[in-house]
C-alpha cells in the first residue's frame, strides 16, 4: 500500500520538479534565462500552445488521442482571418464577430472529428489523423497557398500591449485555463471525462451515454484548439495553412510529459499548465545558452517516450499495439 | 454473393473502374507511356507505403516513415561524395535501426506506437537538420550518376525506378508468405494474444516488423533523393498521407491480419490513379491532400474489422 502510494506522489509531483529544477538549471548555466524579457518571450511561445494542449487534455483524459489540431488550428486561423478582413479589418467593426465565428468554426471540425470517430467506430488516432489531413487540405484550398495577414492594430495588441512585461495573450490564456479548470472540475461533462477514461465499460454499465461524452469532448477540444490558432495569428499577425505546423508534437508532448497519463483517467488542465511550459523552458533555454533549435525536436521525442514509460502501470496491461 | 465475399476483391474492382473512367475520361491517360512513367513516378511512395504495410499488419503505425525518409534524403547527398555507392548502405542501416528502435519502444517499453514512432520520427527530424545545416543540398550530376545512375536509367523503355520497386516487391512477397517470419507475422496480426500464448517470440517479430518499416522508408527516402539529385529535412513531406492511404485502400485494415504487401501494390496504384485523374479533370492540386484525407476515413471505415475492437478509443 505503501509502495502505490510513494509511486502515486511521485508520479503527480515529477512534472513540477523536473519544471523547477529545469528553470534553475538555464538560470545558473545563464542568468538572462531568469530576466523578465525572456520570461516573457517563454509565456508569448507557450500561450497557442497551452491552449491546443488543454483542448488536447480533455480527449487523452478519456483514454482517446486527438491528432487533428494541426488540421483544426490551420483552418481556424484561415477562416478566422479571412471573416475579420471581410467584416471590417479591425476589432472595432464588425469584424469582431470573426472571433466567435472561429471557435465556432473550431467546434464543429471536433463535431464532425467526434462523430466520424464514433458513428463509424474508427480509433480515435486514426480518425482524427485523417481529419488533421483533411482540415489542412481545406485550409489550402481556402488560400491556395496565400499568406494573409491581419494587420489590426488592436488585435495585434494580443501581442504589443504589455501589462507588467507580459503580453495580453498571457492574460487571455490564464481565463481560458481558469475556463478549462472549470469545466474539468466543476461540471458533470468534466467528471464525466474521468469516468470514461477510468474504465469504459464501468461508465456504461452505470447510465453514462459514453459516446456522447466523446462527441462532446472532441467539439470542446475543437473550440479550444480555435482559441490556440487566434492566438497563433495574433501572435505572428499571418494565418495560412502553416498556422498549424508542429502543434501535434509539442501538444501531445506538453500533455504527456505533464503526467496526464495517455491511458486517461488521471492527469487535467494543471498538469498541461506545467507540460508545455516544461516543453517551452527546455526550447527557449536550450536557444539562450546556445544550442541549436533543432535539438528540441530530438530531446521533445526522448522526452515523451520517458514520460510515457513513467505513467504506465506496467502490471496492467499486456500489449500495445 | 455477400458483401463479405466481394470484399477482398474490391482493391483491384476498384482500381479497374477508376481506370476505366479516367481513360474513358481521356484515351491518352491509357497510353502505355503515360501509364509506365505515372507507375515511375509513385515508386517512391510504393516503396515506404511497403514498409508501412508491415506497421500497419501487425495492428500498429508508422508515424514516423515521413521524417526516417526525409532524413535518408540527407543521408544519401551528405555521404555520396565521400562514400559512393556505399552511401546507399548507410541509408539503410540508419533506416533499419530508426525502425528497430521504435519497435523497441513499443513493445518493450509499452509505449503505443503512434506515439512512439512520432516521438522517433522527431529524433530522424532533428539529425536531418543536423546533417543538413538546415538546407537543401544538392548532389553532385556526375557522382550522382557514377553511383546511382542505375536506379532512374531507362531499359527496354522501362525507367529503373520500376525494377527497383518490383525487387521490392518480390523480395517483401517472399518474406510474407514463404518464410516462418511471414506466417508469425500473420499470427500477430490476427490475434496478439493468442500467438504470446502459441510460444511464438512476438516482441522479436514485432520489432522486426518496425525494423523493415524503417528500412524500406529509408529506401524510399534514397531513391527520391536521387530522383530528384539532392535531399533536405523535409524533401519528402507529404509522403506520409498518401502512405497510409495506400496500404489501407489496398485492403490491410488498421486491425491488421489480412492483406500484406501486394494489396498495398495495388493501393498504391490506385492512389496514382487518382492523383492522375485529378489532373485529367482539371481538379485544382490543392484540393488533393483534402481528398485523400477524406478516401483515408472512408477506406478505414470499409476495411477496420470491428470485431477485434471491444471499445473504440
Amino acid at each position: 500500500m505503501n509502495g502505490i502510494l510513494k509511486r502515486e506522489a511521485l508520479v503527480k509531483w515529477a512534472p513540477l520538479i523536473v519544471l523547477l529544477v529545469l528553470i534553475l538549471l538555464f538560470t545558473v548555466l545563464e542568468p538572462r534565462f531568469f530576466s523578465v524579457r525572456n520570461l516573457a518571450r517563454i509565456a508569448i511561445s507557450s500561450t497557442p500552445a497551452l491552449m491546443v494542449a488543454l483542448g488536447v487534455t480533455f480527449i487523452i483524459i478519456m483514454g482517446s488521442i486527438d491528432l487533428s489540431m494541426e488540421g483544426t488550428v490551420s483552418v481556424t486561423a484561415v477562416v478566422f482571418a479571412f471573416a475579420f478582413l471581410a467584416l471590417g479589418g479591425t476589432v472595432l467593426s464588425w469584424a469582431w464577430l470573426a472571433l466567435p465565428l472561429a471557435i465556432l468554426v473550431g467546434a464543429v471540425v471536433g463535431f464532425i472529428n467526434g462523430l466520424v470517430h464514433v458513428k463509424l467506430r474508427i480509433p480515435s488516432f486514426m480518425a482524427s489523423l485523417a481529419m488533421g489531413f483533411v482540415g489542412t487540405g481545406f485550409a489550402l484550398l481556402l488560400t491556395g497557398g496565400d499568406r494573409i495577414r491581419v494587420e489590426d492594430e488592436v488585435f495585434r495588441g494580443l501581442l504589443t500591449e504589455r501589462w507588467l512585461g507580459f503580453p495580453v495573450m498571457v492574460y487571455v490564456a490564464a481565463l481560458f485555463l481558469l475556463i478549462g479548470w472549470f469545466i474539468q472540475a466543476k461540471t458533470t461533462l468534466g467528471r464525466n471525462f474521468y469516468a470514461v477514461g477510468g474504465g469504459e465499460e464501468l461508465a456504461h454499465a452505470s447510465g453514462l451515454n459514453v459516446n456522447r461524452v466523446r462527441i462532446l469532448g472532441f467539439t470542446l477540444a475543437g473550440m479550444f484548439y480555435a482559441v490556440g490558432a487566434l492566438m497563433a495569428v495574433g501572435r505572428i499577425g499571418i494565418a495560412e495553412t502553416a498556422t498549424g505546423n508542429n502543434f501535434m508534437f509539442m501538444s501531445i508532448t506538453s500533455v504527456v510529459v505533464g503526467g496526464t497519463a495517455l491511458w486517461g483517467g488521471i492527469g487535467g488542465v494543471w498538469n498541461t499548465l506545467v507540460g508545455v511550459l516544461i516543453v517551452n523552458v527546455i526550447g527557449n533555454g536550450m536557444v539562450v545558452i546556445g544550442l541549436p533549435g533543432y535539438v528540441q525536436d530530438a530531446v521533445l521525442g526522448l522526452l515523451v517516450i520517458v514520460a510515457v514509460v513513467l505513467s504506465t502501470d506496467r502490471k496492467s496491461i499486456s500489449f500495445v499495439k | 454473393m455477400s458483401l463479405d465475399r466481394i470484399k477482398p476483391h474490391l482493391p483491384w474492382i476498384t482500381l479497374l473502374v477508376l481506370v476505366a473512367i479516367v481513360g474513358g475520361a481521356d484515351s491518352n491517360f491509357l497510353k502505355p507511356h503515360n501509364l509506365i512513367s505515372m507507375v515511375a513516378d509513385i515508386m517512391p511512395l510504393f516503396i515506404m507505403a511497403l514498409g508501412m504495410t508491415f506497421a500497419i499488419y501487425i495492428g500498429g503505425i508508422d508515424l514516423s516513415a515521413q521524417s526516417v525518409a526525409n532524413m535518408t534524403t540527407v543521408i544519401a547527398t551528405v555521404a555520396l561524395p565521400t562514400l559512393g555507392i556505399s552511401a546507399a548502405v548507410v541509408c539503410v542501416v540508419a533506416g533499419l535501426a530508426f525502425g528497430m528502435v521504435s519497435g523497441f519502444i513499443t513493445t518493450r517499453l509499452l509505449v503505443p506506437s503512434f506515439v512512439s514512432t512520432l516521438a522517433v520520427g522527431g529524433v530522424a527530424y532533428s539529425l536531418a537538420q543536423y546533417l543538413s545545416g538546415q538546407r537543401a543540398l544538392y548532389m553532385d550530376a556526375t557522382l550522382r550518376d557514377g553511383s546511382f545512375g542505375w536506379m532512374v536509367g531507362k531499359s527496354f523503355g522501362i525507367p529503373h525506378e520500376i525494377f527497383v520497386g518490383g525487387v521490392l516487391l518480390l523480395a517483401m512477397l517472399f518474406l510474407q508468405t514463404r518464410t516462418t517470419f511471414g506466417r508469425a507475422l500473420k499470427a500477430v496480426g490476427a490475434g496478439e494474444l493468442a500467438a504470446v500464448a502459441s510460444g511464438l517470440n512476438v516482441t522479436r517479430i514485432k520489432v522486426m516488423a518496425f525494423a523493415l518499416s524503417g528500412m524500406l522508408a529509408a529506401i524510399a527516402g534514397l531513391l527520391f533523393s536521387v530522383k530528384l539529385s539532392g535531399g533536405s529535412p523535409t524533401l519528402a513531406n507529404g509522403f506520409l498521407l498518401p502512405a497510409i492511404v495506400a496500404v489501407l485502400v489496398g485492403g490491410t485494415p488498421l486491425t491488421g491480419g489480412v492483406g500484406g504487401v501486394v494489396n498495398t501494390l495495388i493501393g498504391t496504384l490506385i492512389v496514382a490513379v487518382i492523383r492522375s485523374s485529378m489532373l485529367y479533370f482539371e481538379i485544382d492540386a490543392t484540393m488533393q491532400q483534402m481528398v485523400f484525407g477524406i478516401i483515408l476515413i472512408a477506406a478505414i471505415a470499409m476495411t477496420i474489422d470491428r470485431s477485434k475492437l471491444r471499445i473504440v478509443k
